[in-house]
C-alpha cells in the first residue's frame, strides 16, 4: 500500500481553481443574490472576466453584437450560461492534462466532465431543485478531479486493482482504496478542502460513486451520481475502470425515475453531442 | 482521426466512429474505430467479395421509448432505426446481406444494474431480434460484464478487433 502522506503531497502540483470562481457560484445560487453583485464580482478578476468575455464572443453562442462588459454577457447569454463559463474556464487547464493510469487519451476526462456537466445540468431541471443547480453543474464537473493525482498510483498497481475488479467482484474505487489506501473520491474530496471549496461539494465530490448509504438519499449526490452513471453507460470516454462501479436502484425510485426516464436522458444526451462538441473546442 | 505514412504508395487513415453514428468505407487501408462502447453496441460488418465495410454505434434499443427525440435526425441512436438504415447503406454500395461477416462488441452494465434498467441486455437483444429479421448471422460478440470495449474494423483485411483495457486484444 503506498502512503498516502505521497499521494496527498502533490495536489500541489494542480492548478488551483480561483477562489472568485467557488463565489461567484455561491453568491448566483443565492436567492438574495442581484445580478449587480454578481457582475461586480466577476469583474474583480480580469482572468475570468477576459475568458468570459472571449466566449461570449464566440460564434457558439452567434450573438448579432459584440458583448464588451460583464453585465452585456449575463444579460445575453444569461446568467446560468455565465456561471458554468466561469466554472468551466477556470477548472478546464487540469483537466485537459491527461492522467496516467486510467486509460484514458488526450481530453477524454475533460470530455467526459463537461459531458456529465451537461448531464448533471438536464437531471438537475427535471428531478432537482433549481437553487442547487450552480452546485450540481460544478460537482458534476469537478468529480474525478482526484483521478488526475491518484492516476499514477492506479498505473503502477493497476494489476492488482484489475484482479479485485475482474475476479473478486469489487467496484474499481473500492479495489483502489484496497490497493492503494484512498479512492479518487476521497482524494479528489481533500483537493476540494485545500481550494476551500465549499462543505456540499466536497461532500459531492467525496461520496459521488455512492458507496456511503446516506448519500444515497441526498438530492444533489443522487444526480451528479446518475449523470455519471449515464456518461458511463454512454461511453462518453470511460477508461481502464470502464463501467465497474455499483448501481443503486433504489436512488433512481427515491427520484421517480423509470428506465423509459433513463432511455430519454440518453437519447437527449446524445442529441445534444454536437452542442458539447463545440462547448469542448471553445473552452 | 490521425493519418500515418505506411509506406509510399498508401496511407493508412484511422476514422473514429463516435456514438449514434455509423461509418461505410472501401478504402482499403482505412481503419475505422469506435472507441469506449458502454452500454450501447459496436457493430462491424463487412462484405470480403466488394470489399465493403462499416461499423454502426448505437446506444439505444427503441426509438420509440425516446420521448421527444425525432428518430430521423439521429437514426444511428437507436438499433430498430440504425441497423436498417446501416444495412441499406451497404447495400447501396453492392453488399449482400448473406455475404457479410458481423461482430458485435458491447452490451455492458453498471455493476448489479438488473432488470429493467439493463440497457446493455435490451440493446444486444434489439440488435438480435433485428439480425433475424434480416436474415444476418453474428459471426463472433464480445458482450457484457462491466468493462468498456474498443471495436475497430480493418477495410482491407475485414479483420475486425475489440479491445478491452487490461484483458488484452481479441481478432476476428
Amino acid at each position: 500500500m503506498t502512503d498516502v502522506k505521497d499521494i496527498v503531497a502533490r495536489i500541489d502540483q494542480l492548478e488551483p481553481v480561483p477562489p472568485t470562481a467557488g463565489r461567484i457560484m455561491a453568491l448566483a445560487q443565492d436567492p438574495d443574490s442581484s445580478m449587480s453583485e454578481i457582475a461586480e464580482l466577476i469583474l474583480n478578476d480580469p482572468a475570468i472576466t477576459a475568458n468570459l468575455l472571449k466566449t461570449c464572443n464566440s460564434a457558439y453562442f452567434g450573438l448579432n453584437r459584440k458583448v464588451d462588459s460583464v453585465r452585456d454577457a449575463i444579460g445575453y447569454v444569461g446568467l446560468d450560461h455565465v456561471v458554468q463559463l466561469v466554472m468551466l474556464n477556470s477548472v478546464c487547464q487540469n483537466f485537459k492534462n491527461t492522467p496516467q493510469g486510467y486509460g484514458l487519451g488526450e481530453g477524454e476526462l475533460w470530455r467526459h466532465a463537461v459531458t456529465s456537466a451537461h448531464l448533471a445540468k438536464i437531471l438537475a431541471g427535471k428531478f432537482g431543485r433549481s437553487r442547487h443547480k450552480h452546485l450540481i453543474y460544478t460537482a458534476a464537473l469537478l468529480k474525478d478531479i482526484g483521478k488526475l493525482i491518484l492516476g499514477r498510483f492506479v498505473a503502477f498497481s493497476f494489476e492488482e486493482i484489475n484482479i479485485l475488479v475482474n475476479s473478486k467482484g469489487y467496484s474499481f474505487n473500492d479495489a483502489e482504496k484496497q490497493i492503494i489506501g484512498m479512492n479518487h473520491e476521497e482524494l479528489g474530496a481533500l483537493v476540494g478542502q485545500k481550494w476551500c471549496f465549499s462543505d456540499k461539494l466536497i461532500y459531492i465530490i467525496r461520496h459521488h460513486h455512492l458507496s456511503n448509504e446516506s448519500a444515497r438519499e441526498d438530492l444533489e449526490t443522487s444526480l451528479v451520481y446518475l449523470a455519471d452513471i449515464i456518461c458511463m453507460m454512454m461511453g462518453v470516454c470511460t477508461g481502464a475502470d470502464g463501467l465497474s462501479y455499483r448501481f443503486y436502484g433504489d436512488v433512481l425510485n427515491r427520484l421517480n425515475l423509470a428506465e423509459k426516464d433513463l432511455q430519454a436522458i440518453i437519447a437527449e444526451t446524445g442529441e445534444n453531442q454536437q452542442k458539447i462538441d463545440y462547448l469542448l473546442n471553445l473552452i | 482521426m490521425g493519418q500515418t505514412q505506411t509506406n509510399s504508395n498508401a496511407v493508412a487513415l484511422m476514422t473514429a466512429v463516435n456514438c449514434c453514428e455509423m461509418r461505410i468505407s472501401t478504402n482499403p487501408v482505412e481503419t475505422l474505430v469506435a472507441f469506449s462502447i458502454g452500454s450501447g453496441m459496436g457493430v462491424t460488418v463487412h462484405d470480403p467479395v466488394c470489399g465493403v465495410g462499416g461499423i454502426l454505434n448505437f446506444v439505444l434499443p427503441d426509438s420509440g421509448s425516446a420521448k421527444g427525440i425525432n428518430p430521423n435526425r439521429v437514426p444511428f441512436m437507436f438499433a430498430d432505426t440504425g441497423i436498417p438504415a446501416f444495412l441499406a447503406a451497404l447495400v447501396a454500395l453492392n453488399a449482400q446481406p448473406e455475404r457479410l461477416k458481423v461482430v458485435v462488441a458491447g452490451g455492458a452494465h453498471i455493476m448489479d444494474q438488473t432488470g429493467a434498467f439493463n440497457i446493455g441486455r435490451q440493446n444486444l437483444a434489439a440488435l438480435k431480434t433485428c439480425c433475424d429479421a434480416y436474415n444476418l448471422k453474428i459471426h463472433h460478440e464480445n458482450t457484457g460484464g462491466s468493462s468498456s470495449r474498443t471495436l475497430s474494423l480493418d477495410i482491407g483485411s475485414g479483420c475486425s478487433s475489440i479491445k478491452i483495457f487490461g484483458q488484452g486484444e481479441e481478432k476476428v
